[in-house]
């Protein structure tokens, strides 16, 4: 198994490869290998800007050789929640680092003048960028672009130079590092980007088997109900879904269904905007929904009003960043949503927390809290793209106090001007768009890294919609999916192909790579996952509880009625008894929190 | 069995590399694109569509006539085959040079030119049917 580890010091532009066959071995990889290095790496209490805060990047063992093998792992201190940053990516990212010889890359120390890491295979180089400074990572993708074999670019975009808490890093156009703020990460160690070319491949030692093995997984991905989902109308087929079942959070969270959901729906989009779709290299599925967006000529070059002469940009749209600025901001007009994602898109921005941004600052507006001084003139309303555009730019500029503040994220923002109660996050990290019962509370809020996908909550609500079950088994059913998650993101698999690797499955491909492992290990080693992360969270200060859910949640209509606070937390302290029975302690005494501080 | 195989709708790839990696597998037990007799290539940006190359089987094809030892024969049927003996590895990379579309590539382990072998590798594992092919009787 590959176990090689570059090192890079963007400080002391030094280089070292290391080789970890210990961590590889027991983690296999991915978030397992990551969760490990991030202990490793970060000093307790680290400043997520200073010069010393890690950027870890690991691929899995599968990467590139089974499908829908795709996601680099990332893991940093967030500048956002102050704590866990794990966010993962597809695109040509993972095979690119993979092909390259590496199975993780870490990122140290910080430059003075901005630079890209250019990786080629065994040849790596910090080159000064400063001509780069200051483009958008779509520009950057194509300045660094190589036409040839497996290449990615992973850039920051002015959000991130900017140090904006919810900044993304942009992979290869259309894919992101999109939670919790890595391109700050990027931007405070003055690295633009990092271009990875491969070109050693990977030769495989059992190839029959694998052959065999992929050729069963690959007629599953191709023909099974639960991923044409993703390609056909992909995840925006969950607009008109959630609206049905009163679930698509609208008007922040007041409301869950939103009127115009047609206009905005997958099936709008795929009918007029949609112009392709993409994959990541290893995935037949192309998930990657690409509309049109007009871009207009200046007036003068323009024949009259109706701009018929007009060029057109590829926006990549999926149904978080459709409901964060669409159902949640009411913008019913499609190609003014389509324009909001692109306006994050080119500045760097996590569009799913740009939308809790602006949808708290509309509110926080109407109810006086906040004045035209503070907006310097611009009125936020509810639907007006226009001003919320120009608003997206004041918050990346920092324009005033206010807007950088509102870069700081509404946790934040909230906490100097008011109405923390209706700011949507949970755990700091703007909530996705599902309000489906007590799963999509509950999930992200004991999730390692507060996000929907930490734990599938939100699907659980909308199975046992027709069947009730007890509280517990909502919360053993979070309990086992997180665990089983954490092996499937070592392995470097796509959440979206969590139903093509059971458990069964993983046994029997990773055997085919001379990997032997029986589901009880695997499941374990999950676990083990998952406490390593909540180490780190523990050890950063994060407390586990009720606190850090939003009252507003409690006020609105869901498939599954009214949430009720206390059956939330007889559902935390469930969890917490469940946890600590495995060893994990997540309120942990003062004594043993000295230990973790070690 | 061996197939005739064409690239008839390049612009309905997707980006995925199904038929590289598939094609790497069969020449080589390797996933590597750059050791693969298909070829998916990126123009400038991803924001452009994909341009995706294979062997055209020409009649008269230039490699062939660019090698000044002969070791690429052109077949009845179209296409070539590697006479390894009479290739060195020559380094002046005269066949990969002629292929006017760029289906030719160097493996960088041998220094032999990689020739499609006609498996139809590409074309089965191709999710949204780039390719048209058909068995060779």
């Amino acid at each position: 198994m590959l176990s090689r580890i570059l090192y890079v010091n963007l400080s002391e532009r030094s280089i070292k490869v290391v080789d970890r066959p210990d961590l590889f071995s027991r983690y296999l990889g991915g978030a397992g290998v990551a969760s490990k290095l991030l202990l490793e790496e970060a000093e307790p209490g680290i400043d997520p800007f200073s010069p010393e805060a890690p950027i870890i990047f690991s691929t899995g063992c599968m990467t590139g050789i089974f499908p829908c093998m795709v996601k680099v792992i990332a893991m940093f201190k967030s500048p956002l929640t102050k704590n866990l940053g794990e966010s993962h990516c597809g695109g040509h990212f993972a095979s690119a680092l993979r092909f390259a010889g590496y199975a993780a890359l870490v990122v140290n120390g910080a430059s003075e003048h901005p630079v890209i890491l250019e990786i080629i295979d065994d040849e790596v180089k910090v080159k000064m960028a400063d001509s780069l400074w200051g483009l958008s990572a779509l520009d950057v993708e194509k300045v660094l672009r190589k036409n040839e074999g497996m290449h990615s670019v992973a850039s920051c975009g002015k959000a991130g130079e900017n140090l904006v808490y919810y900044s993304n890093v942009i992979v290869d156009r259309y894919h992101h590092f999109g939670r919790l703020g890595l391109g700050a990460i990027f931007g405070s160690k003055k690295l633009k980007a990092i271009s990875v070319l491969g070109r050693k491949g990977i030769q495989l030692e059992n190839p029959l088997a694998v052959k065999e093995m992929y050729g069963k997984l690959h007629h599953k991905v191709v023909t099974s109900d639960e991923m044409s989902k993703y390609h056909y109308l992909g995840t925006p087929a969950n607009i008109l879904e959630l609206n049905e079942l009163g679930a698509l959070p609208t008007r922040n969270f007041k409301e869950s269904k939103f009127k115009d959901a047609e206009s905005i729906s997958g099936e709008t989009m795929a009918e007029s905007l949609l112009r392709r779709k993409i994959s990541c290299p290893g995935c037949p599925v192309a998930c990657i929904h690409l509309a049109g967006l007009k871009t207009s000529f200046a007036p003068e070059h323009e024949r009259g009003k109706e701009e018929i002469f007009h060029e057109e940009v590829l926006v990549p749209y999926n149904y978080e960043a459709m409901y964060a600025l669409g159902s949640n901001l009411l913008v019913k007009d499609k190609e003014d949503l389509i324009r909001l994602i692109y306006c994050c898109e080119n500045l760097g921005l996590d569009a799913m927390m740009m939308g809790t941004v602006l949808a708290w600052t509309t509110e926080a507006f109407e109810e006086g809290i906040i004045t035209l001084d503070e907006t310097q003139g611009i009125k936020p309303a509810w639907g007006d793209a226009e001003a919320y555009v120009k608003m997206i730019d004041n918050i990346v500029e920092m324009k005033n106090k206010f807007y950088a503040k509102l870069a700081q994220g509404v946790v934040a923002a909230s906490e100097k001007y008011g109405g923390r109660e209706y700011a949507m996050v949970i755990g700091s990290n703007g909530m996705a768009g599902y309000i489906t019962g007590y799963g999509s509370i509950v999930g992200p809020l004991v999730g390692a890294r507060h996000s929907h996908l930490s734990n599938s909550g939100y699907s659980i609500d909308q199975k046992i919609l027709n069947q009730p079950i007890s509280i517990e088994q909502i919360v053993d059913f979070l309990i086992e999916q997180e665990d089983w998650l954490y092996v499937l993101y070592s392995l470097g698999t796509c959440y979206f192909a969590r139903r093509i690797y059971s458990k069964e499955v993983v046994c029997e491909a990773l055997k085919t790579l001379g990997i032997d492992k029986t589901q009880e290990e695997l499941t374990k080693m999950g676990k083990e996952v998952f406490h390593n992360l909540y180490k780190f969270k523990i050890r950063e200060g994060f407390e586990l509880g009720e606190q850090n859910i939003p009252k507003r949640i409690f006020d609105v209509q869901t498939p599954h009625g009214r949430l009720e606070f206390k059956v939330i937390k007889s559902m935390v302290d469930y969890y917490i008894k469940k946890r600590e029975k495995e060893g994990l302690h997540l309120k942990p005494e003062e004594k043993a929190l000295k230990e973790l501080l070690k | 069995m061996r197939f005739h195989i064409e690239v008839v709708h390049p612009e309905r790839c997707i980006g995925c590399y199904s038929c590289v990696y598939a094609c790497s597998r069969h020449l080589f037990n390797a996933v590597d694109p750059s050791r693969a007799a298909v070829f998916v290539r990126v123009n400038g940006s991803l924001e452009n569509p994909f341009t995706v190359i294979a062997c055209r089987f020409c009649k008269n094809p230039e490699c062939a006539l660019a090698c000044p030892r002969g070791a690429l024969q052109s077949l009845p049927e179209g296409g070539v085959t590697l006479i390894a003996s009479k290739c060195e590895g020559c380094k002046t990379f005269d066949c990969i040079d002629a292929c006017m579309i760029k289906a030719l590539a160097l493996d960088k382990r041998t220094n032999f030119p990689i020739i499609c072998d006609r498996c139809g590798d590409c074309a089965k594992y191709c999710p949204h049917n780039v390719f048209k092919y058909e068995e060779m009787k």
